[in-house]
């Protein structure tokens, strides 16, 4: 019963964790930009959230709307009149505008909300029992929220105009140019979803975690994680990769205990880059 | 613009009749220079220069926060009631912050660069323990006195240095306080579980309390360590849960201690005794877990319920969290506070010894015996203080009951 606990919480964070890293995996496997603002950009929208929440009283999961908005727009304007200068330029160039860019936002959020941490406190949710095994309400809640944003993400590019060009433009950007695909306005729209699942994970993750800015990198590196695991630009990739992450840490906390689970995780990280550099769901040679 | 102008004109105007006016001009102008340079140099000592190298970013960046806080609440009240008293008359006292970026090396470049090249007075350390025992070296090679305010490990002050004076007192006298007032609610073999953000401070304390448990023949039933940055606790909460201790005891950063506590929620996991450090001091603790937060104890070096009077600028706790509250608009914490008492500390040797010299002050500080806001202060000869004891402390309605010292106590053990 307790491992199956283990493995309920594992789940879980696997739910949460492919929340982290979906905008990441689409603005890397699609703008090949490895966006470094991805995890300041989660912290600003939990700070969105927790705005909206503690002074007008607007639950999260109904803040995440115009966040998302407000996110596509800050990330399209971003994208069209700053990095677009960059996008020719080698990895290291892009790298390290986004890096800047971070350091820039990190501190600005530092400078205005200051470094405490807050958290939106929900009215105390009791845990759903059953049997012996305990489903945290809110954790719940945030991976069904999660998973149903990946979901109805990948529904968009799949039966929509613009997700479609966002697929063909991963795919090719030159054969989608040929086909009419304006390529710019693409790599636009697709940094614009990006910020937008960033702003609307931070969202999710608000009644969860403490926000800060220095939450930032954690966030960062957990994106990383599940995109390497899951293949590049892949949503489907990045729920698989999520939830092998989360099980993974959750089942290896577990048996080594609690220090080992980030160890384990950066274990599999090192395994997957050498063994299926594609992901779980990646297309192969597109690593 | 017009400024500017009209004194390029003026300067043109006066050109030709450079000239006429020969060598008594140039003596003129050259003696008015040297005046302004006199007066500048002047300028410069009659302030008294405090180096402080603080992790403005970075990892650690709110605590630094915290620490500019208390230091600059400190200058600034001194500078308001005209300064320092040094023999006859009042100097001003400059902060020189320098962010060392969380980056311990750095903080170690930056104060051997705040000594050489900026030639300030003194050095209040960086952050930690780690950081204040790499910094010490420094100071002590050139002679400044450096005033640790969040140095707590005794390892800090057992390397023979003479130069280094801390304000915390060391980890044990946090540790023995708390596990004394939790034997009462505990039974006589009482089952523990012990889970330690893998770093410095709170492996540290941690261990203190492994001590302090096995002196009163507990058993520790579960005693892990988590990885710094950890998203998720549930793994351990589950076997911790299932190991149904008595008490519960986590270190570990304000973040950490908020999600632990959250989940152990979750978990349905709860105990007799839970007890965490150092995150219940802040206010943000409270805020952010609401009634989770209730019953919880910790121990921390100073806290504003606490009621001292000293002879210090700031008087008592009482105003100290007043002038604080009003410069601030929140409540200090400990980091906060003992930031302005490195000030305190400093500026009572400074005056005792009537001048800025770095030896006089370091002899000073040395037998330094005094009532602060903070509680008596004292260092033993390693240059550790050994005056005050920490106040253990439980959340009991949203509010701050403190246990122990029974000086100061204003509630007992739920």
């Amino acid at each position: 019963m307790v491992f199956l606990q283990v493995l309920l919480n594992g789940l879980l964070l696997g739910g949460i964790y492919a929340c982290i890293g979906a905008g990441f995996s689409l603005v890397w496997g699609v703008v090949n930009i490895i966006n470094i603002l991805h995890g300041s950009f989660i912290v600003l929208g939990g700070y969105g959230a927790w705005y909206a929440y503690t002074h007008w009283g607007v639950h999260p999961f109904v803040a995440l709307l115009p966040l998302g908005v407000l996110g596509y727009a800050g990330g399209w304007l971003l994208q069209q009149y700053v990095i677009r200068h960059v996008m020719a330029a080698k990895v290291l160039v892009t790298l390290t505008l986004t890096f800047g860019l971070n350091l820039l936002l990190n501190n600005l959020m530092t400078f205005g909300f200051s470094a405490d941490f807050r958290k939106v406190v929900l009215p105390s949710q009791e845990p759903i029992s059953w049997a012996a095994l305990t489903l945290p309400t809110d954790r719940t809640l945030s991976m069904v929220a999660a998973v149903a944003v990946v979901v109805l993400t990948h529904t968009l590019m799949t039966r929509t105009m613009l997700g479609r060009s966002i697929v063909a433009v991963r795919m090719d950007p030159q054969a989608a140019q040929l086909m009419g695909v304006d390529v710019p306005r693409t790599f636009a729209a697709t940094f614009g979803l990006g910020t937008s699942l960033a702003l609307i994970a931070g969202a999710i993750l608000s009644p969860i975690f403490p926000i800060s800015p220095v939450v930032a990198d954690g966030y960062l590196a957990k994106a990383f994680i599940v995109c390497v695991l899951g293949g590049l630009g892949s949503l489907p990739g990045v729920l698989a990769g999520g939830v092998l992450l989360g099980v993974v840490e959750s089942v290896g906390s577990y048996f080594l205990g609690s220090s080992h689970a980030l160890t384990l995780s950066y274990v599999l990280l090192l395994a997957f880059l050498l063994l299926r550099p594609q992901g779980l769901m990646g297309k192969k040679g597109f690593e | 613009m017009f400024k500017r102008s009209n004194r390029l004109h003026a300067l043109g105007g006066a050109m030709p009749r450079a000239g006429a006016f020969g060598r008594r001009g140039l003596l003129l102008t050259t003696a008015m220079l040297g005046l302004g340079l006199a007066q500048m140099v002047r300028g410069q000592t009659q302030t008294i220069r405090i180096g402080a190298p603080l992790p403005m970013t970075g990892a650690l960046s709110p605590e630094g926060l915290r620490l500019k806080q208390g230091n600059d609440l400190w200058a600034e009240t001194v500078n308001k009631a005209g300064g320092i008293k040094v023999g006859g008359s009042r100097t001003k006292v400059e902060m020189v912050y320098v962010d060392y970026q969380s980056n311990t090396p750095k903080a170690v470049q930056l104060i051997d660069k705040l000594i050489t090249q900026d030639k300030v007075d003194f050095i209040f350390s960086p952050f930690g323990s780690g950081a204040t025992k790499a910094s010490s070296s420094v100071t002590e090679k050139n002679g400044v006195p450096n005033i640790a305010a969040t140095a707590s490990s005794v390892e800090v002050f057992d390397q023979g240095h003479k130069y280094i004076f801390g304000l915390l007192t060391p980890n044990n006298t946090l540790i023995e306080p708390t596990s004394e007032l939790a034997s009462a609610r505990l039974p006589a073999h009482a089952r523990v579980a012990v889970l330690a953000r893998n770093d410095l401070f709170p492996t540290a304390v941690a261990n203190e309390l492994e001590k302090a448990v096995k002196k009163r023949g507990y058993e520790i039933v579960y005693n892990e360590k988590y990885a710094i940055g950890a998203l998720d606790h549930a793994g351990a909460l589950v076997q911790i849960k299932a190991a149904k201790p008595d008490w519960i005891f986590v270190s570990g950063y304000t973040n950490d201690l908020i999600l632990v506590r959250k989940q152990m929620k979750d978990a349905g996991l709860n105990a007799p005794v839970v007890t965490m450090i150092t995150g219940p001091s802040y206010r943000e603790f409270v805020e952010s877990l609401g009634p989770l937060a209730e019953n919880v104890s910790s121990a921390v070096w100073w806290h504003p319920a606490s009621k001292y009077v000293g002879t210090d600028i700031f008087g008592s706790t009482a105003k100290y969290v007043e002038t604080f509250k009003a410069r601030f608009g929140t409540e200090p914490d400990y980091a906060n506070a003992v930031a302005s008492l490195s000030g305190v500390v400093l500026q009572a040797a400074i005056e005792k010894a009537g001048s800025v010299d770095r030896t006089a002050v370091r002899d000073q500080l040395a037998k330094l015996k005094m009532e602060t806001f903070f509680g008596p202060v004292a260092f033993d000869e390693k240059g550790m203080v050994n005056s005050y004891l920490p106040p253990v402390f439980q959340i009991q309605g949203g509010k701050t009951a403190v246990l122990y010292p029974p000086a100061i106590a204003t509630g007992k053990l739920r």
